[in-house]
């Protein structure tokens, strides 16, 4: 068995366990509903509406959240608790490690929130949009995940550092400066839907969108994964609930 | 077998913030097993997450088999710890557990047996399939004791492994710990009681403050503690008469009474606790209750250091 494969199916089996991948059903509904919501906005095309839920809703709160949930468990909630020394001593790679947990990571949040952002979509009578709402969520998602690995490898208080992240970093910065946007995993999710879509209100100038916007996340993802490898290197294990 | 490799630590000092962890400590572990004993607080479990690499020294160079623990990937090859932390992944089963540390080693094909076998040392072969979360703290230990045998290291370092073990576990995990030490590995064992130690270890490092306050043969050690004056507390039936008789023991250097209660101080605790029955049943006294009023193992460390 190679080292990549030890690593996510202990980090699946855990981190991830069945009754925390259970807890991910609830942003995952509530995408759903928000595909539902589409219905309710009047004065627009069912594919307007939908892109206009879908900005605040699926790429505002429901990725964000549902890949926090899991960004931390995979990583920075194993540092808190005590238990990360099992993998850490041990001969394998600092950038081994990293990609492992990001790699489970983004098997359980991926499918699980493309799969319920795809379907919202067809809730909201898009189902032509399901294939790019997929595509771009699963991409948001792995970004994400990367972005949270490496903030667990960063801080201790990583849920706290995650939310800021996203709440001021993506909320506040990232609408007004377009630098910040560019390398927001939010922001660029958003315009790669936007793109792949053919939705022209997501998209933001200075933004790449469409595919470019999806690359732009796998580069945001490998940075953030090797910083987070080379943040590893210098971790500093004290103990439980130190 | 393994065969042990030095651990060599020199002028290390940690500190976290203002608080001064270790300071300018110098010690070395070889073959056989040490025993780390010192107060709560002294310091043990950051030197062993300093050797072992999870913690970095603000001062000095700690080097595990000649290399650096916090930067060598070969290091991290022959050293195992077993943290005095109760976490472990409770949703995954022991053998899970052990057989995952096998696998991160690269013992492959070899781990499902090595595994068995950590397990078996540990006595966890008949839970072995059950889920962690559900093990007493003493269970934890044992499985954490097994998933660091796993890769057969020859650095092997306990923070006080002993932790939550019943007695008879107790036996069985001092047994293979000496076991260990005698194949050759080298095995540092924390603890804070004495007793525990003496019987692990033949050399005995003491730490007190951060600092090392004593180091050697575990003799040695032990009457450096117990050759202390101390002072023992007696409530007896007839104190007086108790009392009077005790001083002319050769092992009692002193005694107050108060009420029904005597104050006997001594520099011979062995001595004296083979005197006091037999005076009391020369004198006629009930005793009621013997118990010493300085005995705390903070007492004791700190003696040493003056």
């Amino acid at each position: 068995m190679t080292t990549q494969l030890i690593l996510v199916r202990y980090a699946l089996r855990a981190c991830l366990p069945a009754r925390r991948r259970l807890g991910l059903l609830l942003p995952a509904v509530g995408a759903v509903l928000f595909g539902l919501l589409a219905h309710a906005v009047e004065g627009a095309s069912r594919a307007e509406a939908f892109a206009e839920v879908a900005s605040a809703g699926l790429f505002g709160i429901i990725l964000p959240i549902g890949a926090l949930v899991v960004g931390d468990a995979v990583l920075g909630a194993e540092v808190r608790t005590g238990t990360f020394h099992f993998t850490w001593l041990s001969p394998v790679s600092r950038v081994g490690i990293v990609v492992g947990r990001w790699l489970a990571g983004t098997i359980v949040a991926g499918a699980t929130l493309s799969t319920a952002c795809a379907l919202a979509a067809v809730v909201a009578g898009v189902p032509r949009a399901a294939p790019a709402m997929a595509a771009s969520v699963l991409a948001g998602t792995a970004a994400y995940i990367a972005v949270f690995v490496l903030v667990g490898a960063a801080t201790r208080r990583a849920v706290v550092w995650s939310l800021g992240v996203v709440v001021l970093g993506e909320r506040l910065l990232g609408a007004a400066l377009d630098g910040v946007a560019q390398l927001s995993p939010g922001w660029l999710a958003r315009a790669a839907y936007g793109g792949l879509s053919g939705a022209g209100e997501l998209l933001r100038a200075g933004v790449p969108f469409g595919w470019a916007a999806v690359w732009r996340l796998a580069l945001v993802a490998a940075v953030a994964l090797a910083v987070a490898a080379r943040r590893l290197q210098s971790l500093r294990l004290s103990g439980q609930g130190e | 077998m393994s065969a042990g490799a030095r651990v060599q630590v020199d002028n290390v000092s940690a500190w976290f913030g203002q608080k001064v962890a270790l300071s300018e400590l110098t010690v070395e572990f070889g073959p056989g097993v040490t025993g780390l004993l010192g107060p709560n607080g002294a310091g043990k479990t950051t030197l062993l997450r300093i050797v072992t690499g999870l913690l970095p020294a603000s001062r000095g160079a700690v080097r595990v088999a000649g290399g650096d623990p916090r930067q060598d990937a070969t290091v991290r090859r022959v050293v195992a710890l077993v943290p005095e932390d109760e976490a472990v992944p409770g949703p995954l089963t022991a053998r899970q557990l052990v057989r995952y540390r096998a696998d991160l080693n690269g013992l492959g094909h070899g781990g499902i047996a090595a595994a068995d076998r950590a397990l078996d040392q540990v006595g966890l072969t008949g839970v072995a399939d059950r889920r962690l979360e559900g093990f007493s703290k003493g269970m934890r230990q044992r499985a954490k004791v097994a998933a660091a045998l796993v890769s057969d290291p020859q650095v092997l370092v306990l923070d006080e492994p002993l932790n939550g073990a019943d007695p008879v576990q107790r036996v069985k995990l001092i047994a293979l710990f000496r076991r260990l030490g005698d194949d050759g590995r080298t095995v540092i064992v924390s603890s804070h009681v004495l007793h525990e130690v003496e019987r692990l270890a033949e050399r005995i490092v003491v730490l007190v403050n951060g600092r090392l306050a004593a180091e050697g043969d575990r003799r040695a050690i032990r009457d450096a503690m117990v050759g202390r004056p101390r002072r023992v507390l007696v409530r007896a039936s007839t104190p007086r008469a108790l009392g009077a008789a005790l001083v002319a023991q050769e092992a009692v250097t002193g005694v107050t009474v108060d009420g029904d209660v005597l104050t006997v101080a001594t520099a011979r605790a062995g001595d004296l606790a083979l005197a006091l029955p037999r005076v009391a049943r020369q004198v006629g006294a009930r005793l009621r209750e013997v118990r010493p009023l300085d005995e705390s193992l903070e007492s004791i460390f700190r003696d040493l250091v003056r």
